[in-house]
């Protein structure tokens, strides 16, 4: 077992009584989803005030109720149509609260270098959702790049837990850039490739 | 362009086209070398505006010099 995949394992534990709870209590998955981003956006207030360990412990929670939500939906057999794009939508209000708290935090301390960096990493988070979500509207599948969702949450708390969100600000935006470059080409070879079939 | 590269080439490509999933173990080596980047570039290398120091590479340097 890799080392990643162990961590995964461990964390899943306490996970799996959470998920129990909220499906012996049937708490609605959609629910579940609009609290998470609700304690996101307290996050995003302590980063804004500069108080990262504070900040890294509300993102703790707010994303045990991001990552519920698809298992209780699933245990539920409330998995709808719906539910997809209420959570797509609502995470993306999630990374961009966070953003912006830190956005407003460098801002106040006059570091118009890491408004920028910030900002940019932003646009490619989010540039790397839209990419995969466009591309699968035309091609069957686009999951490459390194940088989703996932790897950025857990970023975004090492970098608050151990104060080295520049860092952090920095592994984002390139490899989110890179992500997104791999969303293009990855979508021009197939769309080139089935042309290439059709004639 | 993978048959005519060469592996240092093809290491970087396969580390820029990432088509690897989680829990595997290239996972893994990506995840070291992000790790190592954050915790181990000293912030005043990056001007960060909210910690300071050397960090452990800087110590490491200062005692080497």
């Amino acid at each position: 077992m890799t080392f990643t995949g162990l961590v995964g394992r461990v964390f899943m534990l306490p996970l799996r009584l959470i998920i129990n709870t909220c499906v012996r209590l049937r708490i609605h998955p959609n629910t579940l989803t609009f609290i998470g981003v609700l304690i996101n956006i307290a996050a995003a207030w302590a980063l804004a005030l500069g108080k990262f360990v504070t900040a890294g412990l509300i993102m703790v929670v707010a994303n045990i109720f991001d990552f519920i939500d698809g298992k209780v939906a699933v245990e539920l057999g409330e998995v709808s149509q719906f539910g997809g794009f209420w959570d797509s939508v609502i995470d993306r209000f999630s990374d961009l609260s966070l953003f912006i708290g830190l956005i407003y935090l460098y801002s106040q301390l006059g570091r118009t270098d890491y408004v920028m960096i910030t900002a940019l990493a932003m646009m490619f988070a989010i540039m790397t959702s839209y990419t995969r979500a466009r591309a699968e509207s035309i091609i069957k599948k686009c999951k490459v790049g390194f940088m989703e969702r996932p790897e950025r949450i857990v970023l975004f708390m090492i970098g608050a837990f151990t104060n080295r969100m520049a860092a952090v600000m920095w592994v984002i935006l390139v490899l989110s850039v890179f992500t997104v470059a791999d969303r293009i080409i990855l979508t021009y070879r197939e769309l080139r490739d089935a042309r290439q079939v059709a004639a | 362009m993978k048959r005519a590269a060469s592996l240092p080439a093809r290491v970087l490509w396969n580390a820029f086209y990432w088509t690897y999933e989680r829990a595997t173990w290239q996972y893994d080596l990506m995840v070291i070398a992000i790790l190592a980047f954050v915790w181990l570039t000293p912030p005043d290398w990056l001007n960060d505006p909210m910690a300071s120091g050397c960090g452990p590479l800087g110590w490491v340097l200062a005692q080497l010099r």
